[in-house]
């Protein structure tokens, strides 16, 4: 069991940090939480072969996404009307990635996640699209949902990304509550036709009223309890819902029947150390049961967040997962 | 315990640089790609505390929450700093080592070549970080227009030749231009600002050099200036905001001082004062005496318009009971004013506040005595409490004409774009017409006459340093009260961030004013050697004052 000193640094200033957002009433300190929050500006001059820039989806609700792409050639600066500039190989992947936060925490700007979206443009040679979805309790289900949907329908619309066929080829990412947004835009995107290549979901947070196995046995122990779990779930969820409410347990009582449709392929990402992962191996499972294609890695032992610096095998283990993923496709 | 090194390099906020005075211990640099600098040696001891303040939390819940909504938070990106000021929340000792407790088995200390991966990646963060210098885009509504393409493409093509010399072939562009901009959506983003551009580059093509523009040549335009000043301050945020972070610093700095003197670098309507008064008024303990000397233009046709703001605010001062005088300095520009004009007194407790005046001072080129240096010594030499600083946060300084207009471009593009939310009238026509003058200056005029010299918060922090400064932080109290200040406003896209110790006002995700504060180092003495810039300890040992 081991996690590298300044991963566990980083992880236990969040949880600290994270502890104090969190009000017992269910209100959330949402000025010191923007405090607290490291954030990094968009930037078109490419660093590492990677430029950024912040777009309005949507700019009556104000939702931004940022924008990754690779730099081609030797440009030390990247002009303002060549940002939107076609994309110029025969394909394309445009990954669509919802971050993490547990619906409550961090925003595209955050840091660790522009950090995280520069690295896969690399590894996938991709564009990548980091949604800034509304987040709880503010805004409850399905605001983040909302928000994923409309930013699938703008990548989808968008000329400029389309690959050599014509058709943008669209992946949807995230990680925590972005591995969550993932499947329901996805199935939103299924029940309208649009096509959507590959769900990967990294740690995704699912959960349900029972309290399984793993949440008991890892109750405290690696950054996260039941009790913050709990929090988050009714900060999202609907006034008066319990856990069993499909966006909490999509395979639950409640959920919705998967067999039949054409779901995406999905990649799905398990930290041996996530308290959760009895509920992310369910998840697994009903796609399994519903005859979708879904791959599990599953990573014994990891904690959360380990794919926040690249200190650890299991960072390449996943990143190496996660390119295969995207290219096999290509 | 130094917390940074040298803070005499360029740019980084992640300490790329090497100090020139001899650290061993460097910055984790995986740690500073997340936002946080914890020196690599530090990290176990971090570590430690972090676990004993994680216990801390669990055995007294109840604190948890005033930790939350009480206490101050200072620069976050300190990990170190901000576990120990919670920590001493919690009443425990500050430091004693065989206390600490052990860290979970499952850590291990750093990899082993973590080193090895420091030194490589520590050039790689020293790119990125340099790099936030310039190209700080707006946000954009997706150019689907082919007509706002080759706006732009033009513009830039246009200041390109005019960085060449050859102005025949820009002014020929002119013309194309103009045309375009009648296809252009004009209401919002890089349309709306484009007409300015397109404007400024003509008066600089056309016009003689040497013609200052909205440089506040001439008394008549120093009144002009006044009135379309106060319709900018009505129309959006970024004022108010320079106005109520400053006054927040000040208010803590005097705290425990009978006698304070506050020296306003730009005095104009005084609309920063009366908030501080009356928050002065109400300190617990009763008001100090209040000296304020505003420095400000002289006055056309015999007005003195310095003497009059200071009758209002005494005015004002007389109704709450605070001793208060005043004392107008007319001077054209800033590096005419001498220390001597201030009358500072021995035992007063002195503020000095800059709000976008000192980017003024900046040259063209570095020089003995330049005026930057002069005003930063004696500023220094008043030894005051304070020195609160608002800048614009954009790069307008740069030597070559096409980055300046390109940066220039996507800055005022961006303010424009938050101007849109305003729907005041005449104060949003008028504001317009106070950033157009800016642009123009940035844009048509070169040496002297050229004054909006914008730099970006990371070059006023080496200037500072250089000079004898050491940042005082702004904290969550500050923050929270801008960003509810904000929320006064209808637009939504307003976002108040905080970057090590200050605070930045934008529009969503660019910043384009930023707040620092600032306390002069203790001058060397002839024995002691001199003081290394950037060891700072905490200020703020004292509980804040009431916020305004």
């Amino acid at each position: 069991m081991v996690v590298p000193l300044n991963t566990w640094v980083l992880i236990s200033n969040f949880k600290l940090a994270y502890n104090l957002l969190r009000r017992p009433d269910g209100t959330f300190n949402r000025h010191l939480a923007e405090f607290l929050d490291r954030k990094v500006p968009a930037n078109a001059t490419p660093v590492d072969g990677v430029f950024s820039f912040d777009v309005f989806i949507n700019r009556s609700t104000s939702l931004l996404s940022r924008i990754y792409r690779p730099a081609h050639g030797e440009e030390p600066q990247i002009n303002i009307a060549d940002l939107e500039k076609p994309v110029t190989a025969e394909v394309v992947p445009v990954i669509i990635f919802f971050h993490g936060g547990s619906f409550a925490h961090s925003s595209a700007n955050s840091t660790i996640y522009d950090t995280l979206c520069r690295r896969l443009v690399g590894i996938c040679k991709a564009v990548v699209v980091s949604v800034n979805y509304r987040r709880a309790p503010e805004n409850r289900y399905p605001c983040a949902y909302d928000d994923g949907w409309a930013a699938l329908n703008w990548v989808n619309s968008r000329t400029w990304l389309q690959s050599k066929d014509s058709k943008v080829h669209i992946y949807l990412a995230g990680d925590s509550s972005g591995g969550n947004i993932v499947h329901h835009v996805a199935l939103q995107a299924v029940e309208s036709n649009i096509e959507v290549l590959g769900n990967i979901l990294l740690n995704p947070m699912f959960g349900g009223e029972e309290r399984t196995e793993s949440e008991k046995r890892f109750d405290g122990k690696y950054f996260v309890t039941i009790r913050d779990r709990d929090w988050y779930w009714r900060a999202f969820l609907p006034e008066g819902e319990d856990r069993d409410h499909p966006a909490c347990n999509p395979f639950g009582p409640k959920g919705k029947i998967l067999e039949g449709i054409k779901f995406p392929k999905s990649l799905v990402v398990v930290a041996g150390l996530d308290l959760i992962q009895d509920w992310q191996l369910d998840y697994v499972k009903g796609l399994e049961k519903a005859g979708q294609k879904v791959k599990l890695l599953y990573l014994e032992k990891a904690t959360i967040g380990f794919y926040l610096l690249p200190n650890n095998n299991h960072f390449y283990t996943v990143m190496d997962e996660i390119s295969a993923f995207v290219d096999s496709n290509c | 315990m130094s917390l940074y090194s040298s803070c005499t390099s360029a740019a980084s906020s992640a300490g790329s640089s090497v100090s020139s005075t001899t650290k061993t211990s460097e910055i984790d640099c995986l740690l500073a790609g997340a936002g946080y600098r914890v020196r690599s040696s530090d990290l176990r001891h971090v570590a430690q505390r972090l676990e004993r303040l994680d216990a801390a939390m669990v055995n007294s819940p109840a604190e948890v929450s005033q930790l939350a909504s009480d206490v101050v938070h200072y620069n976050p990106s300190d990990i170190a700093s901000w576990v120990d000021s919670l920590l001493s929340e919690f009443n425990q000792t500050a430091s004693l080592p065989s206390d600490l407790p052990e860290l979970p088995e499952l850590v291990v200390g750093p990899v082993l070549n973590q080193t090895v991966l420091a030194e490589d990646a520590w050039t790689d963060h020293d790119a990125p970080q340099h790099q936030q210098l310039n190209n700080q885009f707006p946000v954009m509504t997706a150019m689907e227009e082919d007509s706002g393409i080759r706006l732009v493409h033009v513009l830039l093509t246009c200041a390109e030749s005019v960085q060449r010399g050859d102005l025949a072939f820009a002014g020929s562009l002119i013309e194309d231009m103009q045309s375009l901009l009648a296809r252009v959506n004009t209401s919002c983003g890089i349309g709306k600002v484009a007409g300015y551009f397109i404007d400024a580059l003509s008066l600089r093509i056309f016009t003689p050099q040497g013609v200052g523009f909205g440089g506040g040549v001439g008394l008549d335009a120093a009144y002009e200036n006044e009135v379309l000043y106060h319709h900018f301050y009505e129309a959006c945020p970024y004022l108010k905001f320079a106005h109520f972070t400053a006054n927040q610093a000040i208010l803590e700095a005097f705290d425990g001082h009978d006698c304070v003197h506050v020296v306003d670098f730009n005095l104009m309507h005084g609309l920063q004062w009366p908030a501080l008064i009356q928050a002065l008024a109400l300190r617990p303990g009763g008001p100090p005496a209040l000296r304020l000397t505003g420095i400000g233009p002289p006055s056309p046709d015999g007005r003195d318009s310095l003497r009059e703001v200071g009758l209002r605010l005494s005015e004002l001062a007389r109704s709450v009971n605070v001793l208060f005088s005043f004392r107008g300095v007319a001077a054209s520009r800033l590096e005419d004013v001498k220390p001597w004009m201030l009358q500072v007194r021995p035992k007063e407790a002195v503020a000095v506040n800059s709000i976008m005046q000192l980017h003024r001072l900046l040259g063209s080129e570095p020089s003995r005595n330049s005026p930057m240096e002069m005003v930063l010594g004696w500023i220094r030499n008043l030894n005051p409490k304070i020195m609160t600083v608002i800048e614009q946060e954009a790069n307008h300084n740069q030597p070559g004409f096409l980055d300046r207009f390109t940066e220039a471009l996507y800055y005022y593009s961006t303010m424009f774009d938050s101007l849109e939310a305003c729907t005041l009238q005449p104060e949003k026509a008028l504001a317009e017409i106070y950033i157009q003058r800016e642009i123009c200056n940035v844009v048509c005029c070169e040496g002297s006459a050229r004054v909006e010299r914008h730099e970006p918060l990371a070059k006023w922090r080496v200037r500072l340093g250089q000079a004898g400064f050491r940042p005082l932080h702004l904290g969550s109290n500050a923050f929270k009260q801008a960003s509810m200040l904000l929320t006064l406003f209808s637009a939504e896209g307003y976002c108040v961030e905080e970057k090590e110790g200050c605070l930045t006002l934008g529009w969503h995700s660019r910043p384009l004013i930023a707040a620092s504060a600032w306390e002069a180092l203790a001058l060397p003495d002839a024995n002691s050697p001199a003081t290394a810039p950037g060891i700072f300890v905490n200020p703020h040992s004292n509980p804040p004052v009431n916020s305004l």
